[in-house]
């Protein structure tokens, strides 16, 4: 099959190897130990984790299977596109006024043919008009929100932004720390051996730091810094914070995986949604489910859009789900002893919501009520510009050749407590030469001046965008809307859910404390952002079937096992008690490998 | 190791399967969407906008005019092409006001004296003409930063390459 790159010299720059579309040939007369709804982070994990188990799975992905190197072409220039990045005509991104003066379903009535999330209009929609859903074809009503999800093998990791972080016993013990929300039914000392293994096994690339409320990973070689952060970075610790680079989830020193090459630094990462066509970021296809389908014990098959967990009418056991194939429309069922969700935190809530029998009235799981619940994210929006003067008019130097830029973890209401607000947020940023010279957009003027001024400032710039934690609140829920039906006609999701006080003082003091860190650099502050973007925009919705001690407040164990059904796991983002300020996904895949663990010994043991 | 930009190109041109496509969009003589004088203006004044100059050549030489063209003949929405009808027909007509004659029958010096006009109201433009400032200077920015000349010769940009030891920058220490 077609591969992107040449080997260079001794440097193999790709393993890609295609297989054979498996899914025509899948037997489902058969019942599986395990069935897994959902091949993203956390669906790879569990297929991992248990095949290595020796358990036989069937993984289920609503999406189909694509040739994702063929799609991120991620070393293209903009000049050997014909569109210089666009999609053809008719594709249309959700832009941010859209979501905010219009409701969802966003895409109802829309003349153009294909409608995508503000995503798809995110440095170039051709790359991820094939990995993004049709918002025609999924919709979802209620409140506003900017929903982003990728329906294919690997869902969302095959575009996602690599940051990396780990949770502390400050995001763990929260409650304890500041009297708010609960308290996870774990710690960092129960997680932090899975969150070693999940480096080891997929790489991860970063800087050690020591920070109490960032720990440190097994990290392989960091990303450089440019000079403008090296000079950030300076005085920010005379400030008692950090500046680190960029945590990815990048293998930059390679990794045992014949799927996936080591980084190289060519750095299209930074200007496109996410996607790497050599697989030295981490995606679930390449990371977890190839390696997995060469044990022998995973069966995948794609276009199988799971609307409902069966039940066996004695125990009230799962006894497997339901599902539409997205081809042919019709009805399947897929048998397992064990049923896993791992949709995502809204299309596994959908999924349980959609879950109703005699013996589960309320939907499955849901005897605490919480499900769909206590639904929470990072806030984005508030950040900062800087003019760093001693740059203007340096010669180009490589500056983007790297996953991302940088990382200013957590400072607020650690020692501190902060009157407006609790909990915290964090940094993501970048500086130096691009791709593209943003600066032209405001630029003044035209002619040899303007042309020698955007020149000058090119690489002179540095900004920083925060993301903050969103409170779980009860009131902030998703149910199943009584009319609206998807393409399908499986019912649509129902957003009740908006920002509290909190997220806003706190999006408040992000620009303030954004503009003073920059400041005491001696950067000159050019733009302060105080706008906050719509519900969803971070793409790190957490928490609708929340993990805990309590069945009458939450929906599963500390393994991700329902409190009411005992053969029925959540492994996704959805079992997360608080959101933190840290970026889930690596968190996710240590939570899942902790559970998947436990199920394959409680399944050996005949206990599920 | 260096890896030459023509064999960077060579590499990725692999993934690349558009060749209809391309071909339909690539530069013609004949504009796509514009009126040979509507092409004249825009080109031109794009050139205005970014010249050629001792670092790089300018719009002209990267194709502006004709990258804007083929994206608004195969536009979805007609009010975009619609937009830079009217504007164009705007500075034709504040060209006959001010000048007596079209844009391109004026002089250098009448043309700059237009353009110098209408940009000055860039920060809150007003007349139409005022506005297709603004549409045409992005429009030439986007297309003249994302062509060869723009991205190696202007910006002499360095990234998007194979770093197979270390990477660029600074450690943190």
């Amino acid at each position: 099959m077609l591969t992107a790159f040449r080997n260079i010299k001794e440097e193999k720059m790709t393993l890609i190897r295609f297989r054979a579309s498996p899914e025509q040939d899948v037997d489902l007369s058969r019942t599986y130990d395990a069935v897994v709804v959902g091949s993203g982070a956390a669906g790879g994990m569990a297929a991992h984790v248990l095949t290595s188990q020796g358990m036989k799975v069937l993984l289920l992905e609503a999406g189909k299977k694509i040739p994702i190197e063929q799609e991120l072409r991620s070393m293209q220039w903009p000049y050997d596109h014909p569109r210089r990045g666009d999609a053809p005509p008719g594709y249309h991104a959700i832009r941010f006024n859209e979501y905010n003066i219009r409701k969802p379903p966003y895409a109802k009535g829309s003349a153009f043919k294909h409608v995508f999330s503000y995503v798809g209009g995110w440095g170039g929609s051709d790359y991820v008009k094939n990995i993004l859903v049709d918002e025609k074809d999924n919709p979802y009503t209620g409140t506003k929100y900017a929903w982003v999800r990728a329906r294919l093998l690997g869902g969302k990791t095959n575009i996602w932004g690599r940051l990396a972080l780990r949770l502390s016993d400050y995001d763990f013990k929260g409650k304890t720390h500041d009297g708010y929300g609960e308290d996870w039914p774990i710690s960092y000392a129960d997680l932090e051996p899975y969150y070693d293994k999940v480096d080891l096994y997929l790489g991860i690339s970063g800087h050690k730091e020591n920070l109490p409320h960032l720990p440190d990973s097994l990290f392989q070689r960091p990303n450089k810094l440019t000079a403008p952060e090296v000079k950030l970075r300076k005085s920010l610790a005379t400030m008692g914070r950090t500046l680190t680079p960029y945590r990815a989830g990048v293998t930059t020193d390679g990794v045992k995986n014949k799927y996936r090459s080591k980084c190289f630094g060519r750095g299209a990462c930074g200007r496109r949604p996410g996607g790497c066509d050599i697989h030295a970021a981490f995606d679930s296809p390449t990371g977890l489910i190839y390696p997995a389908m060469d044990t022998g014990n995973l069966t995948l098959r794609t276009n199988s859009t799971a609307h409902e967990v069966l039940v066996d009418p004695n125990t009230g056991k799962a006894r497997g789900v339901s599902f539409v194939d997205s081809q042919n429309h019709r009805t399947y069922e897929a048998k397992a002893k064990v049923v896993i969700l791992a949709a995502s935190t809204l299309e596994s809530a959908r999924l349980l919501l959609l879950s109703k029998s005699r013996q589960h009235p309320n939907c499955i799981g849901n005897s605490s009520g919480h499900v769909g619940h206590n639904f929470c994210e990072h806030v984005m929006g508030p950040g900062v510009t800087g003019l760093v003067k001693e740059m203007v008019g340096a010669p180009p130097t490589l500056d983007d050749g790297k996953p991302g830029g940088f990382y200013v973890p957590r400072f607020r209401n650690l020692q501190d407590k902060q009157p407006g607000f609790v909990r915290g947020y964090g940094f993501e940023g970048s500086s130096g030469f691009g791709l593209f010279p943003d600066s032209a957009w405001g630029t003044p003027g035209f002619g040899g001046q303007f042309k020698k001024s955007v020149r000058e400032h090119a690489g002179a710039f540095i900004s920083m965008g925060a993301f903050g934690e969103v409170l779980a609140r009860y009131e902030n829920y998703v149910d199943i809307d009584p009319e609206v039906k998807d393409a399908w006609g499986i019912p649509a999701l129902r957003f009740h859910y908006e920002f509290s006080d909190n997220e806003k003082k706190m999006c408040e003091d992000m620009a303030n404390a954004g503009k003073e860190m920059f400041e005491a650099a001696g950067i000159e502050v050019v733009g302060v952002d105080k706008n906050i973007l719509t519900e969803g925009w971070s793409i790190h919705e957490l928490g609708t079937a929340r993990m805990g001690n309590d069945p009458k407040t939450s929906v599963l164990n500390q393994f991700q096992q329902s409190h009411d059904v005992k053969n029925l796991f959540v492994v996704d983002g959805s079992s997360h008690v608080s959101a933190s300020c840290q970026n889930p996904t690596w968190t996710i895949m240590a939570l899942a490998w902790r559970s998947c663990e436990h199920l394959a010994d409680e399944f050996k043991r005949g206990n599920l | 190791m260096k890896i030459s930009r023509r064999k960077m190109i060579q590499a990725t041109a692999a993934a690349v399967s558009l060749p209809a496509l391309a071909k339909a969009l690539s530069p013609s003589p004949k504009p796509l969407f514009f009126t040979p004088a509507e092409f004249a203006l825009v080109d031109e004044m794009s050139d205005m906008i970014i010249p050629t100059d001792q670092q790089s050549a300018g719009a002209r030489a990267a194709g502006v005019a004709a990258f804007i063209d083929a994206r608004l003949a195969e536009s979805f929405e007609k009010d975009q092409p619609e937009r830079w009808r009217a504007g164009i027909k705007a500075v034709e007509a504040l060209s006959r006001e001010m000048h007596g004659k079209t844009f391109m029958a004026s002089t250098p010096e009448q043309r700059l004296a237009l353009l110098t006009r209408i940009a000055a109201a860039e920060s809150d433009p007003k007349s139409d003409a005022e506005k297709f400032f603004g549409v045409i200077k992005s429009g030439t920015i986007r297309a003249y930063y994302t062509s060869k000349i723009g991205i190696h010769d202007d910006q002499q940009y360095k990234g998007n390459v194979i770093q197979p030891g270390e990477y660029a920058g600074f450690d943190a220490t």
